[in-house]
């Protein structure tokens, strides 16, 4: 009884679903707040995020003539849905108790799913800029999930398991990846950047270019749930990188109530995703947009060369020293 | 070594050429010669780039001028008159290419018709302007009757 | 994809102003591009007919908002010329100041709006800060931020008084300080290479070819500058350097203007170093004798250049204005053919279209369909109509 009413708690209220939009809007009022104070603009109130979602729920919802409202309706939910449970398998406080062999794999595909829905959305709005800019989400899509993938199958390489909370394991016994990997760290931090479609890869939503991409036709209650969906993206995606190479929230000892070291592990995952929010705030802002023929260059010449090595030097790493 | 003098001279066979400034000479032509005029400019007298085409209403008569500058920093002024009823003057859009624009908006603006230049629709009056007002001739004045484009809407 | 018709405009973030570009496009490679240049269009050359010269410089001021300053100061330097007036050196001098004053918050305006094409909102932010400097400085001089107002028919309206000439100067070491910033950073931001280097490229026959002016045609190694082929004001007098560059792509161009950033700083130090003393106006005869002139200034954007033909009344018989952004037009239209969707917007900003100077609103009485001129009175009984009609609610 107490053991599915403790899961309810987990997965509706802490750290799930009201704790995790909450910290969506935290994070994406500081990443918008340290991007205005580098650019010596003042930045939102920390109320900005909510009091966006608020509004643009009150907003008449605009049909095309034409398109399929109902499936419009649909996959703003369902890109949604699908980022919210990834972070249930991602641990907060300690190991996620969700957790099982291959949650790592369920993760990174629940990840990719917004781009698709944006594709989706694009290819269904009968406009002309939105076509183009689903196009061109989907594109970058193949360009950096490979990366993406294997910088993000090398910590589980040599951790020796797929599941995410094993990984935090290992971690805590031995060594953070990042120091182990770091190639693999940079990478995957890249490929974060292009999921989120933030700065430099912008693409599909190229405000000069398409006007808004996959997001111009998306308006009122559409609109409010796929901006949500992205904030939490951002937060899932921030919390993967934490558990894979930073060591996720686990100090290197364990501490004697067990109630202390779950609040010693929920303020470092609070410390240290806020420093990748640091990292990817300076990024986009110290950048400006590169064109899809530019990203496909980088992306398989550098970031998925890169990778390919970053797996090799792993397996070698593995075959020597950590499997004797 | 181009001079002032010199294009004075050459030009002086293809009509009245005299020197209206320090660096601007000035040739009265017909229009039959202004595009032998002009070849001779960029060929001979190393003009290689067209400043713009002006166009003026005297009442009874049409002006065109076509002003030619070259690295000797001297312009050439080649002016062309024409008669009032259906003005048309060669199209020299093949040897000076930005003509094309200016023949165009010339033409929206004046009426003066340019045979020869591909492309010789509306740019700068918008697309329902009435086919046959030429808004800055001096006799051009907004007819009641006319409709010059934007959305009719009911008096509220 | 196959081909498709792309609408960029009339109403299109990439534009600061309404144009409709029609690009056929195949995928991401445009084929063909079709102008329509009517959306800003107001009759001024008409209008400038029926006023007579003191009327007609606030006309032509609002042209453009940017370079208001250019058209006013070129039609009246030749009016001057018809009427073979000569202004004292004093208002040379504070003519040219301003001149420059608006080259430098046009470029960087060009500069931030370059950069918010690409997506790189940091520098414009930056930018426009910087921005702000010049625009406090020609309100200190002139009262406004743009239609400065400052010339008439034989001078300057309005004199510079000693404590506005030192608050200028103590602005601009941390505006030259600024520019060298921007000159580094242009020439090091990796994105920023990417974006520019190799985009809508014109050879310097190219550029004679297609009438291309100013910093587009200055960045194909084209050394036109009416400042220097043809000195009018004070240009004669300050030394200063013509900009060129060779590489002829969007990047060269950015680099002009930056240049001209850093020569504009210079010429506007020299002048209120070495301004002279004296009258700042000509007593200006009211007729001008009948002649013509072709009057050429260097705009921000490039050429400009005013045909006026005077006829004995206190009127000009005609303006003809031909504006830098309208001789670029062409340019554009050739070297956008082949280049990719996601260049549109750069090639674009890169001639810095200026469409109000452009197309020069026939008023329509939308009511009942018929066109005229709507009175000021109408306009006055129309409006106060409204308000009653919303107060009955």
């Amino acid at each position: 009884m107490t053991d599915s009413l403790f899961l309810l708690v987990y997965i509706f209220l802490f750290p799930g679903f009201a704790f995790l939009i909450l910290y969506a809007w935290a994070l994406s009022f500081l990443d918008r707040k340290i991007a205005a104070r580098m650019q010596q603009r003042v930045g939102p109130p920390f109320y900005q995020p909510f009091a966006d979602f608020i509004k643009m729920l009150a907003k008449e919802v605009i049909n095309p003539r034409g398109v399929d409202w109902r499936l419009f309706d649909a996959i703003p939910l369902v890109a949604l849905a699908a980022v919210m449970t990834a972070f249930l398998y991602i641990p907060v406080t300690g190991a996620s108790p969700l957790a099982f062999p291959g949650d790592l794999v369920v993760v990174l595909y629940l990840l990719s799913l917004p781009a698709v829905a944006l594709f989706l959305l694009g290819w269904l709005s009968r406009n002309i800029f939105a076509a183009i800019g689903g196009v061109r989400a989907v594109t970058m899509l193949f360009i950096y999930e490979v990366p993406f993938f294997l910088a993000a199958l090398t910590p589980a390489l040599m951790a020796g398991s797929w599941s995410i909370s094993d990984i935090v394991l290992w971690q805590q016994k031995n060594l953070w990846f990042v120091f182990l990997q770091p190639i693999g760290f940079v990478v995957a931090l890249v490929g974060l950047q292009a999921k989120l479609e933030r700065t430099p890869f912008d693409i599909p939503e190229a405000e000069t270019e398409v006007i808004a991409g996959p997001w111009t036709e998306l308006t009122g209650r559409r609109l409010a749930l796929m901006d949500l969906c992205v904030q939490v993206s951002l937060v899932a995606g921030s919390a993967l990188i934490v558990a894979l190479f930073l060591g996720g929230p686990a100090l290197p000892w364990t501490l004697s109530p067990p109630w202390l070291n779950a609040l010693a592990g929920f303020l470092l995952f609070l410390i240290k995703t806020l420093a990748i929010i640091l990292i990817l705030a300076s990024i986009r802002v110290a950048t400006g947009r590169i064109r899809i023929d530019q990203l496909n260059d980088i992306g398989w010449k550098y970031l998925a060369g890169a990778a390919l090595v970053q797996v090799g030097i792993a397996l070698v790493i593995n075959y020597l020293w950590v499997t004797p | 070594m181009t001079t002032i003098s010199t294009i004075t001279e050459r030009l002086q066979g293809f009509g009245t050429a005299e020197q209206v400034r320090s660096n601007r000479v000035r040739l009265k032509t017909t229009p039959d010669r202004v595009r032998d005029a002009i070849t001779v400019s960029q060929v001979m007298l190393g003009c290689d780039r067209l400043v713009t085409i002006s166009a003026l209403d005297h009442g009874t008569t049409f002006e065109l001028l076509y002003h030619l500058i070259g690295p000797h920093r001297i312009i050439i002024s080649l002016s062309v008159s024409l008669q009032r009823d259906h003005p048309s003057s060669p199209t020299v859009s093949d040897l000076l290419p930005p003509a094309g624009i200016y023949e165009r908006q010339i033409h929206d603006l004046f009426g003066i018709m340019f045979p020869g230049n591909p492309d010789l629709k509306k740019i700068i009056l918008n697309e329902d302007w009435p086919a046959d007002e030429y808004p800055l001739r001096k006799d051009w004045k907004p007819r009641p009757e006319s409709f010059y484009g934007g959305i009719k809407t009911e008096r509220l | 994809m196959a081909e498709v018709v792309i609408p960029i405009g009339p109403q299109h973030p990439a534009l600061k102003e309404p144009v409709n570009f029609r690009i056929i496009a195949d995928g991401e490679k445009i084929v063909r591009l079709e102008l329509d240049l009517s959306y800003n269009h107001r009759g001024i050359e008409k209008a400038a007919e029926q006023r007579n010269f003191i009327r007609v410089l606030p006309l032509l001021e609002r042209v453009c908002g940017i370079c208001s300053h250019s058209h006013a100061t070129n039609f009246a330097k030749g009016v001057e010329e018809i009427m073979a007036l000569e202004i004292p050196p004093r208002a040379r001098y504070i003519r040219t100041i301003i001149a420059e004053l608006e080259r430098m918050h046009s470029h960087l305006l060009w500069l931030g709006v370059a950069a918010h094409e690409i997506g790189f909102n940091t520098l414009f932010m930056w930018t426009w800060r910087d921005r702000e400097a010049v625009q406090d400085t020609l309100e200190e001089m002139s009262g406004n931020r743009v239609h400065y107002g400052m010339n008439e028919i034989g001078g300057v309206r309005r004199d510079l008084t000693p404590a506005q000439i030192q608050a200028a100067l103590s602005r601009l070491p941390v505006l030259e300080e600024r520019v060298r910033q921007y000159r580094q950073m242009v020439e090091s931001e990796e994105t920023l290479l990417m974006r520019f280097r190799g985009v809508g490229r014109l050879s310097k026959e190219e550029v004679l070819k297609y009438g291309a002016v100013g910093p587009t045609a200055r960045a194909s190694g084209v050394d036109y500058d009416v400042r220097k082929d043809d000195p009018y004001l004070a240009y004669a007098e300050v030394p200063f350097n013509v900009v060129t560059d060779t590489s002829g792509d969007v990047y060269g161009r950015t680099r002009v203007r930056v240049g001209e950033l850093g020569e504009s700083l210079k010429i506007v130090r020299y002048c209120l170093e070495h301004i002279p003393e004296g009258p700042i106006r000509a007593d200006a005869p009211h007729t001008a004798p009948e002649g013509e002139t072709l009057s050429r200034y260097e705009a921000p954007r490039g050429e400009l250049a005013h045909f006026i033909r005077t006829n004995g009344t206190d009127k000009a018989e005609r303006i003809d204005i031909r504006t830098p952004t309208l001789a670029n037009w062409t340019s554009v239209a050739v070297c956008l053919v082949n280049q990719n969707l996601a260049d549109i917007p750069v090639i674009v900003a890169a001639i810095d279209p200026c469409l109000s100077c452009t197309s020069r609103l026939t008023v329509v009485n939308r009511n009942d369909g018929t066109a005229g001129v709507i009175t000021f009175d109408e306009l006055r009984r129309r409006r106060d109509r409204q308000w009653d009609r919303q107060e009955l609610r």
